[in-house]
């Protein structure tokens, strides 16, 4: 009798009694439905979460400001776990000296060549030729290094092109007049910055390359392309240029880099920084508590999942067991007839594992039915998730799925195996004998 | 013609419980039997008779002795070996049936080459043409439970041919059968004798363990009767007597007195 032939009888047997195997398989459809939307769910938010991680920068991305700009700074960049900050007349923001400079990009662990700094050009308002309307906007170039945005159309503006470029926040594609975020790609848009001093303004046409997705994290506004920003920054201090140095003026308060997230942690980093006399904000750092909330419901839905799952057990072993005292007579004659212990014990255990595959694969299949149905509605108008369109609250991939199954079955196994070494120890004649 | 030792018993003691609690089913049990014989084990309910046939059968372990099945001792024997044994060696006729009332009658009859890893197609031709004995060719596709008593056993008497054994074992076979259906069932145990294979069959019946070439009368846990042991003094005694006239009267004696101690057990 080999393995298939087992394999066969197991599920032959299974299916005899119909209405037990099913409401064993139903309990273990419970339990996996439940861990399977949960893993699913938790896939969701996590790659929503890199996604937002992505947007302000990535892992690898630091912001970097003299020690005495840290409060000032901080606040302006922390999200969510900003504490009351105590008043320091000391603390003001100061720019970064042609010293310190040099000196940051000799830190070990920081890429020299990505650093850039960030500027002030701040945008008086944003318009365009589809709307009588002026906006405000804030804007600013995003720093070297692999980057993505979450989008609902088109992406990040192209930083060695001479063109003005914009991806715009979510919302305005549809203020400017351009009826949806895909109409408004390829459209220009005008940016208006006054002179620091004259108040005189200055209009710049930007080409609208992408519309950024509603995410939990403010992004710093509407990306402008490198180019863009540095002709801005030329208008506004026009006329400050003309009596000022260039490099008086526009020494840098904070400057972006990338560190090397390979051979050091973030803490490594910021301590490396710390000792040098600057100070380091992290992508996790704006981030702030939204992670671990996250993660706190991630561990109550799987708590539930695993006591569905415990309670399915125990139907297996049931199942198992009722099925043992009602085949008896049938296990002795199997006995009797020369099958080997073993074959016996495997059947069962075989008939287990089939119970925790059918049970799994029909928990796997109506979640992805029920969660990617959620994915729709909650998107769809009124849905709750509408203004994110690209969170997916459900997220299924084989690599989340099959080990479910495999881990059910595996515990259908163990179920099983307490049954199944009964039959297998029976002795033929007593077996034969049972009434 | 020269007799093979199918079945060797000897000195079988099988025991129930333990200590204060302990019965003795039976009191040290020789029995030879010989390949094509037909043997009745008779004996009232709670004689032994079920339990020696199970230990015969390999079904039971005894408690002391040895059962050599063709010349091997099965109690030297691993499970494994056991079990292949039972397989190709026994079919097994019982007064219940004990089929699988689920499974189709062809299913039923396949179930000995199932278990012994036959190929699905031999399998079904042998089985067809063991259901093709019993008169049963009609039926393969029936579920076993739409069948009547006397087709049920004839179902098991056809899948204890199956596997072509040389030895039956038939546990009252027609206890469950009206006297009609219940020689149809006998009928077809002698046929498969005739053709060579060796049938026990343990019964109270003794109008059915007349139709037997030999009884076996078992009572507390002894044989008390052995027909076989007296063809085999009879046998003996006109060997002997042979020999006499040839031989010296040494062997003679002890070959006597081996039969005599076969018969009084």
């Amino acid at each position: 009798m080999g393995l298939f032939e087992i394999i066969k009888t197991a599920n032959h047997n299974l299916f005899r009694n119909k209405v037990r195997t099913f409401l064993t398989i139903l309990a273990i459809f419970v339990g996996s439905f439940t861990i399977v939307l949960n893993v699913a769910i938790n896939a969701g938010v996590n790659s929503f979460i890199d996604e937002q991680t992505a947007s302000l920068g990535g892992e690898d991305y630091i912001m970097i400001m003299a020690e005495g700009s840290v409060s000032t700074l901080s606040t302006m960049m922390g999200a969510g776990n900003s504490e009351p900050q105590e008043y320091d007349p000391n603390q003001t923001m100061t720019a970064f000296t042609n010293e310190q400079l040099e000196k940051l990009k000799n830190i070990d662990g920081i890429d020299g060549d990505t650093i850039y700094a960030v500027k002030q050009a701040p945008v008086e308002y944003i318009t365009s030729d589809k709307t009588d309307k002026k906006y405000t906007i804030s804007v600013g170039a995003m720093p070297p290094g692999d980057f993505s945005i979450a989008s609902t159309a088109g992406g990040l503006p192209d930083n060695d092109s001479d063109e003005a470029q914009i991806m715009l926040e979510p919302g305005y594609a549809e203020a400017l007049g351009f009826g949806s975020d895909e109409n408004a790609i390829g459209k220009t848009v005008t940016l208006t910055v006054l002179d620091n001093v004259t108040k005189q303004p200055t209009s710049f046409k930007a080409k609208v390359v992408g519309v950024q997705a509603k995410g939990v994290v403010a992004v710093n506004g509407s990306v402008i392309s490198r180019k863009l920003e540095d002709d801005m920054v030329e208008a506004i201090y026009a006329t400050m240029l003309k009596t000022q140095s260039r490099d008086q003026l526009f020494k840098p308060y904070a400057v972006q880099a990338r560190f090397d997230t390979d051979k050091y942690t973030e803490q490594e980093i910021k301590d490396h920084l710390q000792e040098n006399g600057f100070y380091g904000v992290t992508v996790s750092d704006m981030m702030g508590t939204i992670r671990t909330f996250f993660d706190v419901i991630m561990i109550v839905f799987t708590i539930f999942g695993g006591i569905a799952l415990l309670a399915a057990s125990i139907g297996i072993v049931n199942t198992l067991l009722m099925s043992v005292e009602e085949r008896t007579r049938e296990i002795g004659l199997d006995k009797a007839l020369g099958m080997s212990s073993g074959k016996i014990f495997l059947e069962f255990a075989v008939e287990a594992i089939a119970l925790g595959f059918w049970g799994s694969a029909l928990g796997v299949a109506v979640a992805m039915i029920i969660g990617n149905i959620v994915n729709v509605a909650v998107h769809a108008p009124g849905g709750f998730l509408e203004a994110f369109p690209t969170f997916n609250l459900f997220e299924f991939t084989p690599s989340n799925v099959v080990p479910i199954i495999l881990v059910v079955m595996f515990i259908a196994l163990l179920a099983g195996t307490a049954p199944a070494w009964k039959a297998a120890h029976k002795n033929p004649i007593d077996a034969l004998r049972y009434e | 013609m020269e007799m093979n030792k199918v079945i060797e018993v000897k000195n079988l003691v099988k025991v129930y419980g333990k200590r204060s609690a302990a019965f003795k089913a039976l009191k040290n049990i020789d029995l030879d039997i010989y390949e094509g014989e037909s043997v009745a084990i008779i004996g009232k309910s709670g004689s032994g008779k079920s339990t020696l046939m199970h230990l015969l059968a390999l079904l039971d372990k005894p408690t002391s002795g040895t059962i050599k099945i063709e010349g091997v001792d099965s109690t030297k024997l691993r499970a494994r070996k056991l079990n292949r044994l039972r397989n190709r060696s026994f079919g097994f006729v019982f007064q219940q049936f004990f089929m699988n009332p689920n499974d189709t009658v062809l299913e039923n009859v396949m179930l000995p080459l199932k278990i012994a890893g036959t190929k699905r197609k031999a399998r079904r031709e042998l089985a067809k043409s063991a259901l093709k004995t019993v008169g049963l060719e009609e039926r393969i596709k029936f579920k076993a439970n739409d069948l009547s008593g006397g087709q049920k056993q004839r179902v098991c008497i056809a899948r204890a041919l199956v596997n072509n054994p040389s030895i039956i074992f038939a546990d009252e076979p027609t206890g469950n059968l009206d006297s009609a259906t219940g020689d149809k069932v006998i009928k077809l145990l002698f046929n498969a004798n005739k053709k060579g294979t060796t049938l026990i069959i343990v019964t109270h019946d003794e109008d059915l363990a007349k139709l037997c070439s030999r009884q076996v009368r078992v009572m507390d846990g002894k044989i008390v009767e052995d027909t076989g042991a007296k063809e085999l003094k009879k046998a003996t005694r006109a060997a002997a007597k042979a020999a006499k006239a040839t031989k010296s009267t040494k062997d003679t004696k002890s070959s006597t007195k081996t039969a005599k101690k076969g018969a009084k057990a």
